[in-house]
C-alpha cells in the first residue's frame, strides 16, 4: 500500500483542493464525518500523542473510513455541483449537465467518463469492457431506490452520489 | 517430454508452491473456539509493588514506603515499619497459593488461584518502544521498527482468519511483518475501541445500507475481474477480500453494539472514571462483547499511565491498582459470559489473556523521587492452559536484575526472557513456535 497521506492527498485534490480541516468541516454536518484526530490510528497515521506507530498494512477497517470519508465527499460535491446547480466552470466534481429523466446509455457514458478520468485519470473506454455498464447499473439500482423518496438529494442526485462513492474508492484508486 | 522428465518438473511445482503457502499449518490440530485477550501495561511497571514484591532495603533496592509512595488509595496496603517513621507496605502472602505479591495487585488478589505470574524476564533492554516490542513480538527493533510478527498475529494467522474481525489491536503494539502471513490476520489498529464504531457509523440521510451493499458489491467484482488481469492478482484479492467483509462490518447492529456509550452501559462493573487508566477499561469491555459475538480472535488493549520517573511516582501503586482491577473485573466479566459457540461453557473456561508491560522499574529510587527504566520485567497469564497459583522465574534480592530461573533450558541455566514466554503460549495453543519466533524455547513446566 502506499503512504495514508497519499489517499487522503488526492481525497483532497478530487474534491477541490481541500485544506484537511476545510475537508472535515464539509463533511461533518448531519453526522456524515467527524473530526480527523478520531480516526488517526483507524487511517494508518502514526499517533504521537498515544506513541502509536504508523500501520504498514491495509486492512478493512481503514477501507471503511475512507469509505465514510469518500461518501461523505461525494455527497456534499453532489449537493454542491448538481443540487445547487453550479455553473459547469464552477463544479468541483461533477462537471457535467444532468440528463433529463433516467440517462441512457450513451449519456450515462459521457457522463461517467467525466468522473472516470478524475478518479481513475484515463479515459472509461480504456478500461475493462464492462465497467461502464456495472457502473450504469449501481446508478439505476441507486435511482429506483431514492424514486419517490423525501430526501435532500434527488434520486438522480443519490444515483450520481452514489457512482462517485464507488470511484473514489476504486481498487484502481487506491492501488495506484 | 519423458515421464522422469514431466515428474521432476511437476515435482518442483508442487515444492514452490509447498513454499508458497501461507503458515496455516497448526490451524487443523489447534483449538478453533479459543479467545485471547492481551494487555499492553504501557510504560514500565514497578514489579516490586505486584510481582516481585520487595519491603526491605537490602542491596540497592530502596523498597516503597510512605517517603516514595501516597497509600492512601492502596485497598491491599497494609503498613509495617521500615525504619524511624518511615513505613513500608506488608507482603501479601498467602497460604493458598504458591504466590506473593506487593499492594498494588489490587482486586486480583482474589483470583490469585487463576494466576500464572512469569518475574525475572531478561529484557536487555531499558528503552519504551524496543521493550514493548520485545514483549510483544520476542524480537528487538532492528533500525526502529519490528522485524518479527506480534503474540496478536501469530495466534489470528493461526486460529483467528475465520473471524470476521480476527485481531483488533486497541491501542496495542501489534506487528504484521512478513508475506507469508493470511492478510486476514491483518491487525485492525485503533486508539481507543470508540473509534471502530465511528468508523463504521454511517448517515442514512443521503445513502442507504443497500446503496452502499450495492457499493461494495460492484468493487468486488471490479477487484475480482482486476485480479485476473493483473500480474499481481493477489493485490486485487487482498482488496476484494476487504471489500466483502464491508457490508457485515456496517451493519448496523455491530455499529451500535460498540459504541462507547453501548459498551459503557452494558458493562457498567468495569470503572471508565479510574483516575489513571479509565479510558483503558473501554477496551475490556470491547473485548468481552466482541468475544461474545464471536466476532474477534484476538482483542489487544492497552492500559497505560505507568511510566513514573518523578514525584508521578507517588501513585505508581495506584495506577497499578487500577490496572489490575481492570483485569480482575474483565476475567469476572468472561466468567459469567456464556461462550458463543460452546452450549453451557462459559468465555472464562476458553479465553487466555496474556499480561505484559515495556520493562520494570529501577530498585532505587532516582532524585527526582520516581524510577527510571530497569532491564527487568515480570508478565501475567491467565489461562486454563498455564499452571495457575505459581511463579516462574526469578530476581537477585540485592539488585532485582533477572537470575536463573531453575528451569531445564537446553542452553543451561538462565533467566526466562519474552521469547521463552510466547513460545510456550503459542505452544500452548498446538502452533508451532518456530513458525513464529526465532529465539524462545518452550517452557513445558508452565503449562498443565
Amino acid at each position: 500500500m502506499v503512504p495514508t497521506e497519499v489517499y487522503l492527498r488526492a481525497y483532497l485534490t478530487w474534491f477541490g483542493g481541500l485544506a484537511p480541516l476545510d475537508a472535515q468541516n464539509r463533511a461533518r454536518p448531519r453526522g456524515l464525518f467527524d473530526a480527523w484526530d478520531d480516526y488517526l490510528a483507524a487511517l494508518g497515521l502514526p499517533d504521537y500523542k498515544i506513541d502509536l506507530p504508523r500501520q504498514t498494512q491495509s486492512n478493512t477497517l481503514m477501507l471503511a473510513t475512507l469509505g465514510r470519508l469518500g461518501e461523505a465527499l461525494c455527497v456534499r460535491a453532489a449537493e454542491h455541483d448538481l443540487h445547487q446547480k453550479q455553473p459547469l466552470d464552477q463544479r468541483v466534481v461533477f462537471a457535467f449537465d444532468v440528463p433529463k429523466g433516467a440517462p441512457t446509455d450513451d449519456e450515462f457514458a459521457a457522463r461517467f467518463d467525466v468522473l472516470h478520468r478524475t478518479f481513475l485519470g484515463y479515459p472509461a473506454t480504456l478500461g475493462p469492457p464492462d465497467r461502464v455498464a456495472r457502473f450504469h447499473a449501481l446508478y439505476a439500482a441507486v435511482a429506483a431506490r431514492h424514486a419517490g423518496a423525501k430526501q435532500p438529494l434527488t434520486p438522480d442526485e443519490s444515483a450520481w452520489a452514489a457512482v462517485c462513492t464507488a470511484l473514489v474508492q476504486h481498487p484502481e484508486a487506491e492501488l495506484y | 517430454m519423458k515421464r522422469r522428465t514431466f515428474l521432476h518438473v511437476l515435482g518442483g511445482g508442487v515444492a514452490a508452491f509447498a513454499a508458497r503457502k501461507p503458515l496455516f499449518a497448526a490451524a487443523a490440530q489447534a483449538p478453533a473456539d479459543q479467545f485471547f485477550v492481551f494487555v499492553h501495561a504501557s510504560g514500565g511497571w514497578d514489579v516490586t509493588l505486584w510481582a516481585d514484591p520487595r519491603n526491605e532495603r537490602k542491596g540497592i533496592v530502596e523498597p516503597a514506603s510512605t517517603e516514595n509512595t501516597d497509600p492512601a488509595p492502596i485497598t491491599r496496603w497494609k503498613s509495617t515499619k521500615l525504619d524511624g517513621d518511615t513505613d513500608t507496605f506488608q507482603i501479601l502472602a498467602p497460604n493458598d497459593v504458591a504466590l506473593r505479591f506487593g499492594p498494588g495487585i489490587g482486586d486480583l488478589y482474589d483470583l490469585r488461584h487463576r494466576l500464572t505470574v512469569v518475574n525475572g524476564l531478561a529484557m536487555n533492554t531499558v528503552s519504551h518502544p524496543d521493550g514493548t516490542a520485545f514483549s510483544a513480538t520476542g524480537r528487538h527493533l532492528a533500525g526502529g521498527h519490528s522485524p518479527a510478527s506480534s503474540i496478536d498475529v501469530a495466534v489470528a494467522n493461526e486460529l483467528g482468519t475465520g473471524q470476521l474481525l480476527p485481531d483488533i489491536a486497541i491501542g496495542f503494539p501489534s506487528a504484521y511483518i512478513g508475506d507469508r502471513l493470511d492478510r486476514r490476520a491483518i491487525p485492525l489498529r485503533v486508539a481507543n475501541a470508540g473509534t471502530i464504531s465511528k468508523s463504521l457509523a454511517r448517515s442514512d440521510i443521503y445513502l442507504n445500507d443497500d446503496d452502499r451493499a450495492a457499493v461494495t458489491a460492484l468493487l468486488s467484482d471490479e477487484a475480482h475481474e482486476l485480479a485476473g488481469r493483473s500480474t499481481y492478482p493477489e493485490t486485487f484479492e487482498r482488496v476484494r477480500s476487504q471489500e466483502d467483509a464491508l457490508p457485515r462490518l456496517l451493519g448496523n447492529d455491530l455499529k451500535n453494539a460498540f459504541t462507547a456509550k453501548a459498551l459503557t452501559d452494558a458493562y457498567p462493573q468495569l470503572d471508565y472514571k479510574a483516575k489513571y487508566i479509565g479510558q483503558g477499561a473501554l477496551g475490556a469491555a470491547f473485548a468481552v462483547e466482541a468475544m461474545k459475538r464471536n466476532l474477534v480472535r484476538c482483542v489487544g488493549f492497552a492500559l497505560g499511565g505507568l511510566d513514573t520517573h518523578n514525584q508521578n511516582y507517588k501513585q505508581h501503586a495506584h495506577t497499578q491498582q487500577e490496572l489490575f482491577g481492570t483485569i480482575a473485573t474483565l476475567v469476572k466479566l468472561l466468567d459469567v459470559t456464556p461462550h458463543p459457540t460452546r452450549h453451557g461453557a462459559k468465555l472464562a473456561d476458553h479465553t487466555h489473556v496474556l499480561v505484559f508491560s515495556d520493562f520494570c522499574r529501577t530498585p532505587q529510587i532516582n532524585l527526582s523521587g520516581g524510577r527510571d527504566h530497569y532491564p527487568n520485567n515480570s508478565a501475567l497469564v491467565i489461562s486454563p492452559r498455564f499452571k495457575s497459583g505459581r511463579a516462574f522465574g526469578k530476581t537477585d534480592e540485592a539488585q532485582l536484575l533477572p537470575a536463573d530461573a531453575g528451569l531445564a533450558f537446553s542452553d543451561g541455566p538462565r533467566p526466562i526472557s519474552p521469547p521463552d514466554l510466547l513460545a510456550t503460549f503459542l505452544h500452548a495453543f498446538a502452533i508451532d513456535p518456530r513458525t513464529y519466533l526465532r529465539d524462545g524455547e518452550v517452557v513445558h513446566e508452565m503449562l498443565v
